[in-house]
């Protein structure tokens, strides 16, 4: 059995103007050990995914439908329809968070607490999770600060998060993530944040953090050359739909829907040997408020027929971890969605 | 339809890719929309505007003048006649409310005026032009803020006479200093950004970027300043004339007709209600509309 | 255009020593650009990469006079702008421009896109109302929006359609060199390369120069004939882009390249990856020798008391001692190239 499992997870959010299907229908498993990789640009629906996993959505914002199972226990928070439903629900929440689900996130400055030392904010969780002293706890702080590479950490365990670097801060985020030996890691936009070498410092980190633990970890990202050396499977993600998933390789060297294709064509690579011309993906992102059952990416593909504008595509199975949704392959099964006298008619 | 026609491949004009969800409507019609919506707001400017009528054409078709007294007639109660009765001159209340609502706007509107262009303009250049001139154009205002308002009118009543003209007079020299050092800190905060560089590559001039890219969008902050600074200049004029330093009989604001039924509080207590009433709705209605135009003006407000 | 002809022509752009310090707290400065020197000729475009605080950002904006530069000259097709007033800069407003990194800042709210783009063309008082409304058509076509989006306001549109209202904006007075700070960082994935690739044409078509500012490695690759990266306020290294992404030079340069993630699973296994310890000091307080010495694994003694010159070396200019002729000679009676004595050992 997988350690999470998502299946058909639909969020979505009240505004002014209407609502907004953030994400519609999601499907996810990550086993144990595993570094799943979740690519897709703002508005995919990428983050909050996450978020409804974690129970941390906005007011606004609400589970309507799907089933999450972590761990052999059920998350799902949809039918919180009674007070003491939501009540349950938000305990169980409580202990999971922080506790078996960690999180890291892209702003470490506006995570940490600026006026707490370093030290309180390191054995909060250790000191809610575990039945520990507070010298355990300490001890606990001080090995996490060495895992994740930050000098001298006895002495840097008594300042404030501002006299941190940067990079220096997102390795304590990582610290404090990985403090109750969590069996699932998220990490939002881990490395957006910081500059070059010093992302590359972070990579390599949650590189050896990934090996070194059996912990499932999901690496959520816009940034394909983060997944790409990080991920064994990616997930790519556009307009709250799941387009594209399959292994690095498959993604990479095998992709299957044409916004995968578009979305590797318009990405300058150094590497290869000449200066290839970019094609980028024509059209802006789709509004999520006037998106119908449509599939989402029809109005920007090269591909789309008359049926992507009416109708959101099947899945396709390529190979057991190999995935796609796209009229292009699954045309012959037409007939499971369009009903049968308008395709008569 | 056809497996043939679903399956039709799509041409590029087929396809709306520069696609726009939102519906085209200007700022202003968005920030109606948003004002309309809001209750609270909508009631008080529907007060406000019958206030305002009321204070123009009231006067004008009541069958009594502000001052004419009928001494067989004092301190009546509320009649058919005397919709809120007579004073203890006989002349009828509520007709010296309605001639003192002019009074009351008047200083509002000249406290608008005054805060729009002199505020405004202040704290604009200021902002923009930064450093020494800012600093010396913000101790001077800080030296005025630093001398009780009462002192100036107080001063200016000595010199020009109790008369509304001088009233107004002393409000107005202190009044804009709020919207001054508003606007400074907005106009501070939009110079920072990256449009105002932009129209300073492109070549304009220094008042075409104050005026067309900081004070245009600092507009919904000045609006709603101004909505909040007319009540608390029609609240200094009432509270002033009822210490006796303003208007003098038989002018009427609501701050004398309060200081003129004080002393038969006790036998008449409706005769200070009601202008205090007066004075209570106004500054309500204005700060009810004020709050309503925050909301809806506001720039942080996406969509 | 043939490299015998180019000498011959004098080049759009020449910065001489170049310099920028802004006022800090406590009567310090911040060295934001120290001594920078670079020509861009005619239909070139130079990158600038380099991460945050190395000054990119700031030099660009000192070259168009948003700040009064410290030190150094701005010659401008012959004529030495540096000391030039609003009046005087008018005529060259209109043929040095900018295109802005944050496509829903640089535009005023409380334009209409029309009005946006008509700006400059009143402001340079050029042509008719009339003749102004039939070139805003025209713009507005070039960059791919529609006619009909003349009377909406920027907060209706996408990022990267506002970066092409910022575009076309610029257009409006054909200006012949153009700095682009960072124009596609605030961009999704599949957008970029739309922008991207409206630049190239834009350059083929009008023969703009560009100077290209970005922290994206790969896209400043692609569309830079050279490249100069900065460091802490200086210009580290320069040379052709081919050159200084297939064999970098300065040690700085070596790790930069090297850390940028690529998104090819297999190319970013076989990458040597040169993860730098630390992170960029604080321009306040710049280090007394080579601004890199403090990171740098090859920084002798000498690199930290004194400023490396900038040396000629294998038709790049770097400021390394390594690279400083009499190292050169050295290693060449020993058979080797400065590359292989040092990063070879």
């Amino acid at each position: 059995m997988s350690l999470l499992e998502i299946r058909g997870l639909t969020t979505e959010f009240k505004t002014e103007q209407g609502i907004v299907k953030a994400i519609r229908g999601i499907d996810y498993t990550v086993d144990k050990g595993e570094v799943l990789g979740i690519v897709g640009e703002s508005g995919s629906g990428k983050s909050v995914g996450m978020l409804s996993l974690m129970g941390l959505l906005a007011s606004n914002g609400r589970v309507t439908d799907g089933t999450i199972t972590f761990d052999g226990e059920d998350l799902t928070p949809s039918n919180l329809d009674t007070k003491k439903k939501k009540k349950q629900y938000e305990e169980k929440m409580r202990k999971i968070r922080g506790n078996d689900i960690s999180m890291i996130f892209q702003d470490p400055m506006s995570y940490l607490n600026p006026i707490v030392t370093i030290e309180k904010q390191m054995t909060e969780g250790i000191l809610y999770h575990t039945k520990c002293s507070k010298k355990e706890a300490r001890q606990k702080a001080i090995e996490l600060m060495k895992k994740v590479g930050i000098p001298a950490p006895e002495s840097r365990l008594k300042q404030y998060p501002f006299e941190f670097s940067g990079g220096m801060r997102q390795r304590i985020i990582i610290a404090i993530a990985l403090a109750c030996n969590p069996k699932l890691i998220i990490a939002d936009e881990p490395t957006t944040a910081l500059d070059v070498t010093v992302q590359a410092q972070i990579l390599d980190l949650l590189k050896d953090i990934t090996k070194d633990t059996d912990a499932g970890v999901i690496i959520i990202t816009h940034d394909l050359g983060v997944v790409a050396s990080l991920c064994d499977r990616i997930s790519i993600m556009y307009g709250g739909n799941i387009m594209e998933e399959g292994t690095s390789d498959e993604i990479f060297y095998e992709p299957k829907h044409p916004y995968t294709k578009g979305l590797l064509a318009s990405i300058a690579n150094s590497s290869a040997d000449k200066r290839e011309e970019l094609k980028p993906i024509p059209g802006t992102p789709p509004d999520l408020l006037k998106l119908e059952n449509e599939c989402p990416f029809a109005a920007r593909c090269s591909e789309a027929m008359e049926i992507c504008t009416k109708y959101n595509p099947l899945v396709t199975e390529f190979s057991p971890t190999h995935r796609c949704k796209c009229w292009l392959h699954c045309r012959d099964r037409y007939k499971e969605v369009v009903k049968g006298d308008e395709a008569d008619e | 339809m056809t497996e043939e026609a679903l399956f039709r491949k799509l041409e590029a004009e087929e396809k709306n890719d520069e696609f726009i969800a939102v519906e085209s409507q200007t700022f202003l019609q968005a920030a109606w929309k948003n004002f309309k919506s809001n209750k609270r707001a909508l009631v008080g400017g529907i007060v406000l505007i019958v206030i305002v009528l009321l204070a123009i054409f009231g006067p004008m078709v009541a069958p009594y003048s502000y001052d004419e007294q009928n001494m067989a007639l004092r301190n009546a109660s509320p009649s058919a006649d005397h919709w809120f009765g007579t004073d203890k001159m006989g002349r009828d209340i509520f007709v010296r409310i309605l001639y003192g609502a002019r009074i009351s706007l008047l200083v509002g509107l000249v406290a608008a005026v005054v805060n729009l262009i002199i505020g405004t303009l202040y704290g604009g250049i200021a902002g923009y032009a930064g450093g020494k001139v800012d600093m010396v154009m913000m101790r001077i205002v800080d030296i005025i803020y630093s001398i009780p308002s009462m002192l100036y009118i107080v001063l200016i009543m000595l010199m020009f006479g109790a008369s509304v003209g001088s009233i107004v007079l002393g409000i107005s020299i202190s009044c804009w200093i709020d919207m001054a050092r508003i606007v400074r800190q907005e106009v501070k905060s939009l110079k920072e950004q990256e449009f105002t560089m932009a129209a300073f590559v492109l070549g304009a001039s220094s008042k075409r970027i104050l005026v067309k890219h900081l004070l245009l969008n600092a507009m919904g902050q000045i609006i709603v300043t101004v909505t909040l600074m007319v009540p608390q200049a029609i609240f200094t004029e009432a509270w002033l004339s009822f210490l006796g330093v303003g208007i003098s009989a038989p002018q009427a604001s609501w701050g004398t007709l309060a200081q003129d039924a004080r002393s038969l509080i006790q036998v008449y207590p409706m005769q200070t209600v009601y202008p205090m009433l007066a004075i209570c709705i106004t500054i309500f209605a204005f700060n009810f509309v004020g709050e309503g135009l925050e909301k809806a003006l506001d720039p942080k407000r996406k969509r | 255009m043939n490299n015998e002809a180019k000498t011959n022509v004098k080049p759009l752009l020449e910065v001489k020593n170049l310099t920028k310090y802004f006022p800090a707290k406590g009567g310090k400065e911040v060295h934001a650009v120290d001594g920078v020197s670079f020509t861009i000729e005619k239909g070139e475009t130079l990158g600038i990469v380099g991460e945050s605080g190395c000054g990119k950002s700031s030099m660009g904006r000192t070259i168009l006079k948003v700040h009064e530069p410290t030190g150094g000259r701005i010659i401008f097709d012959g004529e030495d702008i540096t000391d030039f007033n609003h009046r005087k800069m008018m005529p060259y407003r209109k043929r040095m421009q900018m295109i802005f990194q944050d496509p829903y800042a640089s535009l005023n709210p409380r334009f209409t896109v029309g009005d946006i783009i008509e700006e400059p063309m009143i402001i340079h008082k050029m042509g008719t109302p009339k003749e102004r409304k039939a070139i805003v058509q025209d713009l507005i076509e070039t960059v791919g929006l529609k006619p009909d989006h003349i009377r909406r306001y920027p907060f209706e549109f996408s990022g990267g359609q506002r970066q092409r209202i910022g575009i076309a904006r610029t257009l409006a007075l054909k200006p012949e060199f153009i700095v682009c700070d960072e124009p596609i960082s605030a961009l999704d994935v599949s957008i970029q390369a739309q922008v991207i690739n409206l630049l190239e044409k834009l350059q083929r078509e009008r023969g703009f120069s560009y100077l290209f500012i970005a922290h994206d490695l790969e896209m400043v690759y692609h569309i830079s004939h050279k490249i100069g990266v900065m460091y802490l306020g200086n210009m580290v290294e320069f040379g052709t882009s081919d050159d200084v992404y297939k064999r970098p030079l300065h040690p700085y340069t070596r790790a930069l390249i090297s850390a940028a993630p690529v998104a090819d699973p297999k190319q970013a296994k076989e990458k040597k990856r040169i993860i730098l310890q630390g992170e960029v000091p604080s321009p306040l307080d710049p280090p007394p020798g080579c601004p890199f010495s403090g990171r740098c694994p090859y920084a002798t003694e000498k690199c930290k008391i004194k400023k490396p010159d900038t040396y000629e070396y294998d038709g790049r200019k770097v400021a390394c001692y390594i690279y400083a002729p009499e190292n050169v000679k050295q290693y060449s009676d020993a058979g080797k190239t400065p590359e292989e004595a040092v990063f070879l050992k």
